[in-house]
């Protein structure tokens, strides 16, 4: 996976302060001291839900964002913010360098058909078309020639596999399929942002880890960014570089996988975490402390290595292992580090 | 002893007894106004000091100005763009009959064949060539040609508004919250409130006609396309759009040919509803089969049957060929592959080349615009005839001891006791009760409607004739729930009888108003007694329809958790379903209330007198005040009908 942080890099993404309100007198609520009301509250008091509430995050390129939380904590919501299908009720979204929230019709339709793409839960696939002209449907709004488009809906659907599927239509395929025709009319239109609404939860958990797998190949091989959201903790530790995870509205944490597992913000982020075995999650660099003198012979592993992995040699090492950052050492993990971190799971 | 006494002193909720409730106080105000009837009868008609007596004179008066106005050589403005619709109205109509007097004969044959085979089929396409064949026996050639003509613009003007309303009703929920009270408005209108206005602005002649059929056949079309609009999933409209689409291709891409079975439904629907007026368009200048059948019911009751016969398998034919057509373009089940579609394409323009030629040799052979070689015109008149003379035999069993009983039996025991009931009755005491029991039944809002729409009544000086159509109306709806209650429950009981009246109710739902009276014109012949009749047939199928999606709609789990504490099928009937029904039949008696009096207003052509027979009055002796003012009193009957038992239904699912 690409690294984490954008040291000195401009994010691709840029989200300041997004609000979303939804209810009659929306633009009323904020500004008033209404806003640090409860959701409960608040629509108690004037009716309105706050779907999303003071959401801010930057993307870098080629980075995968995963939004994550319970049912109706905003996800949906905020991601639709993103491109505008829902009006954010305030705040600022940067996308490529542009502001989307000031966009003007024009340049919103501009930015919808170039920059971004979008793959939703329930596909919304057009069932009067076939596969091809499904994939072929980004680029048919933009414009672009039948002949030209098809080519590149063909050579996208050999990317994710369906290249013989291409004549038939969505309501003969799969679930898993028809997902894939929406990952390939995303993918067709050469983004740079994909947006994943919730692509996989629809799909059967056997399905779903291969969708998975799918995307994190196509991942590799475009280097796209995408924002991801999810409900899935495992999906979420699989697929993300940086994981937001909501409640009510508001991001209680945002961080690595590792900073998630490792220290959750609060019980809430704690309560989701649980059940993920740490070792599974936590890398040497999370684990390892300064090496001391003499402590610089020991084996290698790089420093991205989860703790599950490094265990078979760290506890067959007589000494601490040395992590190493490319092909620096950058710490050093002993026994104790290992059996702490394990020791650690299921509280 | 202690347990007892803690009993006693907790008190019961005992449901309260039916005469403590509203059907008591209901039972009170209908006793009351007997005491009223028996003791004071008569002794109370409208009085005159509260009658409006002049508003006939002063709409005639309007309408001399307005016809003096508009014939004038050189009219203002107004006037001119006013006549010129109307011109283009007449024109239409006669721009389409030219175009299949144009085609000869056998070109309209062909064309209308090969349409309905190429987009319908096989079996849509042969009951097309069939009713062909039976207008040229009917020996109505002409006549269909006219009427389907009138039709056609009427249908093609009806989808040009409607559809495009339709569609921003399907976009914008705010639209559609606009127009949805002014559709359900222009639905609760009998078609025989609006023929005297219409005829005033427009004139007798196909103009109107076509106006009539618009104003009955535009909510269908905008209804059905909003609703195929708003079936569009949004997760597609969502896709689309963040996918970069505009509006415009949103609506082009996605919802239009994603509702496109429910736009053909649409035009199915607007050509059923614009043909059951064309009977009615008959008696404002529409020509054709309608013309024939309201000149032929008294002159030549056989030339009303036939042309009644011809529209109903116009109305037939239709229906199939488009909900064929609907069906065989549902994107969703329709794959075409691209060679199919390429064969298709050829099929296509043999077709179109078929009908060019046959075009062409019938000019040659000088085919003719009309099919007069042979008909089985008067071999069927004999046959008819015959029939007539037999149902109309005094001496006869069917007369003697079916109809004409039946008949009496109606008008005794049920139109003429409830006749005096309300007619003979004080006026204020039949108002106040009225107005009393629709507040029983529905609330205070549809008793005030009813209070003010009464009054409008008595005030335009109608009383006395809605009080009588007011009869007729309860003893068919009576009828009515009877037929459909049973009927219903029965046929969500049974399979085989739910599958034996599907195609019956089919049919009776196709047919245009005015046919269904008819037959009963001439079987049972006693005053009102046929509108009543047809106004049954042509309600009853909905009421049944309803009352059995009602009973079928319960859920299967509250019958199984019945069943499952021992409760026999009757009583799971009566206890459960029906009950848990009530909405659905309710809905029915609404619907069936409104239905029932559009058909018996129409009676008033054929002797249910009334305000019907007013406006029929009106339109055949150019009376147009006296039909303008029955019109109004329709219409304020329909409306008071429509609030006091929908507000039944509002009621209680608010509750
Ligand atoms: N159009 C709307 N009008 C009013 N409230 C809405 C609307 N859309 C969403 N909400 C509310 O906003 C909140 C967030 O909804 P959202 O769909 O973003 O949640 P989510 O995290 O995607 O949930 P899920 O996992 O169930 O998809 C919910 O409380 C929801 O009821
Ligand atoms: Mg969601």
């Amino acid at each position: 996976m690409a690294s984490s942080n954008g040291n000195g890099r401009t994010p691709l993404i840029r989200a300041e302060g997004i609000w979303k309100i939804f209810g009659r007198n929306a633009n009323k609520v904020i500004g008033t001291p209404d806003v640090d009301l409860s959701r409960a509250e608040l629509r108690e008091k004037t009716g309105c839900v706050a779907a999303v509430r003071d959401v801010s995050f930057d993307v870098y390129p080629g980075e995968v964002f995963v939004v994550m939380g319970l049912s109706g904590s905003g996800k949906s919501t905020l991601v639709r913010t993103l491109i505008r299908l829902i009006e954010p009720t305030a705040g600022r979204v940067e996308i490529d360098g542009r502001d989307v929230t000031a966009a003007s019709r024009d340049q919103l339709l501009q930015m919808r058909r170039h920059t971004s793409s979008m793959v939703f839960q329930h596909f919304g696939l057009l069932a009067h078309r076939t596969v091809l002209d499904n994939v072929a449907f980004g680029l048919e709004v933009q414009g672009v020639a039948k002949s030209e488009r098809h080519a590149r809906a063909q050579e996208v659907l050999r990317l994710v596999g369906l290249e013989d599927a291409a004549g038939q239509f969505p309501d003969e395929l799969s679930g898993g399929m028809q997902q894939r025709v929406g990952l390939a009319r995303a993918f067709a239109v050469d983004p740079k942002v994909m947006l994943d609404a919730e692509p996989f939860s629809a799909l059967d958990p056997l399905i779903r880890r291969d969708m998975q797998d799918e995307v994190i190949r196509l991942q590799h091989e475009t280097g796209k960014t995408m924002v991801f959201i999810t409900h899935d903790l495992p999906e979420a530790l699989r697929l993300g570089d940086q994981i937001a995870i909501m409640r009510d509205g508001r991001v209680v944490q945002l961080g690595t996988p590792e900073e998630l597992v490792g220290s959750p913000a609060d019980d809430y982020v704690a309560n989701f975490v649980r059940d993920i075995p740490r070792s599974h999650v936590l890398t040497l660099r999370w684990i390892m402390r300064d090496a001391k003198p003499g402590e610089e012979d020991g084996p290698k592993l790089d420093v991205a290595t989860t703790v599950k992995r490094a265990v078979p040699l760290i506890s067959d090492s007589e000494r601490p292992v040395c992590a190493v950052d490319g092909g620096k050492i950058v710490g050093v993990v002993d026994k104790q580090a290992v059996l702490a971190a394990i020791a650690g799971e299921g509280d | 002893m202690a347990v007892a006494e803690a009993a006693q002193r907790i008190p019961h909720p005992l449901p309260a007894p039916w005469w403590r409730g509203k059907s008591g106080a209901a039972v009170l105000v209908v006793v009351a106004m007997l005491i009223a009837f028996l003791g004071w009868r008569n002794q109370g008609h409208w009085p005159a000091a509260l009658t409006w007596n002049s508003v006939g004179p002063h709409l005639d008066r309007f309408q001399t100005w307005l016809s003096d106005n508009r014939n004038v050589p050189d009219p203002n403005l107004a006037f001119r763009a006013f006549n010129g619709l109307a011109n283009f109205l007449d024109h239409l109509v006669a721009w389409s009959t030219r175009f299949f007097h144009w085609l000869t004969w056998a070109g309209t044959v062909v064309l209308g064949t090969l349409l309905v085979l190429r987009f319908g089929g096989r079996r849509a396409a042969l009951g097309v060539l069939a009713a062909f064949a039976s207008f040229a026996a009917l020996g109505l050639w002409e006549e269909s040609v006219e009427t389907f003509s009138l039709m056609l613009a009427a249908v093609s003007l009806s989808l040009l508004v409607g559809v495009p309303l339709g569609v921003l009703a399907g976009r914008s929920s705010r639209f559609n919250r606009a127009v949805t009270p002014v559709l359900d408005a222009m639905q609760i209108i009998p078609a025989f409130a609006y023929l005297m206005p219409v005829v005033i602005l427009f004139s007798v002649g196909p103009g109107a006609a076509v106006v009539t059929t618009m104003i009955y056949a535009v909510p269908p079309a905008i209804r059905i396309t909003a609703l195929g609009i708003r079936g569009v999933h949004p997760n597609t409209v969502e896709a689309a759009t963040a996918l970069g689409s505009t509006r415009w291709q949103v609506l082009t891409k996605v919802q239009l040919p994603l509702a496109r079975r429910m736009l053909l439904l649409s035009v199915n629907q607007t050509i059923l509803f614009a043909l059951s007026m064309v009977v009615i368009a008959g008696l404002i200048g529409g020509q054709g089969l309608g013309d024939s059948v309201t000149n032929g019911l008294y002159t030549d009751p056989a030339m009303a049957i036939f042309a009644g016969a011809a529209i109903v398998i116009m109305a037939i034919s239709l229906d199939r060929a488009t909900e064929a057509m609907a069906n065989r373009t549902d994107p969703a089940h329709r794959h075409l592959t691209a060679d199919r579609s390429r064969q298709l394409r050829t099929y296509t323009a043999a077709c179109a080349a078929a009908v060019g030629l046959t075009v062409v040799l019938g000019h040659v052979l000088n085919a003719g615009a009309d099919w007069s070689r042979w008909t089985a015109q008067d071999w069927l008149r004999q046959y008819v005839q015959r029939g007539l003379d037999y149902v109309q035999n005094p001496s006869t069993f069917l007369f003697r001891d079916l109809t004409n009983p039946t008949g009496n039996f109606i008008v005794q025991h049920g139109i003429q006791p409830l006749r005096s009931f309300f007619i003979e009755t004080p006026w204020p005491v039949t108002l106040i009760g009225l107005v009393l029991i629709a507040f029983l039944l529905s609330g205070l809002r549809p008793a005030l409607i009813a209070l003010v729409m009464l009054f409008v009544v008595g005030f335009v000086g109608e009383w006395t004739n809605a009080m009588d159509t007011f009869s007729q109306v309860l003893v068919a709806t009576v009828l009515t729930v009877i037929v459909g209650f049973v009927l219903g429950v029965w046929a969500a009981e049974n399979r085989y009888v739910s599958r034996a009246l599907r195609p019956i109710n089919d049919v009776l739902q196709t047919l245009p108003q005015l046919v269904y009276i008819i037959p009963f014109i001439y079987l049972m012949p006693v005053s009102g007694v046929p509108g009543i009749v047809a106004s049954v047939l042509y309600a009853a199928p909905v009421m049944i329809r309803l009352v059995q999606r009602g009973i079928e709609g319960v859920s299967p789990e509250t019958v199984e958790a019945a069943t499952a504490y021992g409760a026999t099928r009757l009583q799971v009937l009566l206890k459960v379903k029906i009950p848990l029904a009530r909405d659905a039949i309710m809905l029915g008696v609404n619907q069936a209330i409104i239905m029932v009096l559009a058909v018996v207003v129409i009676g008033g052509l054929v002797g249910s007198g009334a305000l019907g027979y007013e406006v029929a009055q009106g339109l055949q002796r150019n009376a147009f005040g006296l039909g303008v003012v029955a019109s109004i009193a329709i219409l304020a009957l329909g409306i008071t009908l429509d609030r006091v038992t929908q507000g039944r239904v509002r009621a209680r699912t608010q509750a």
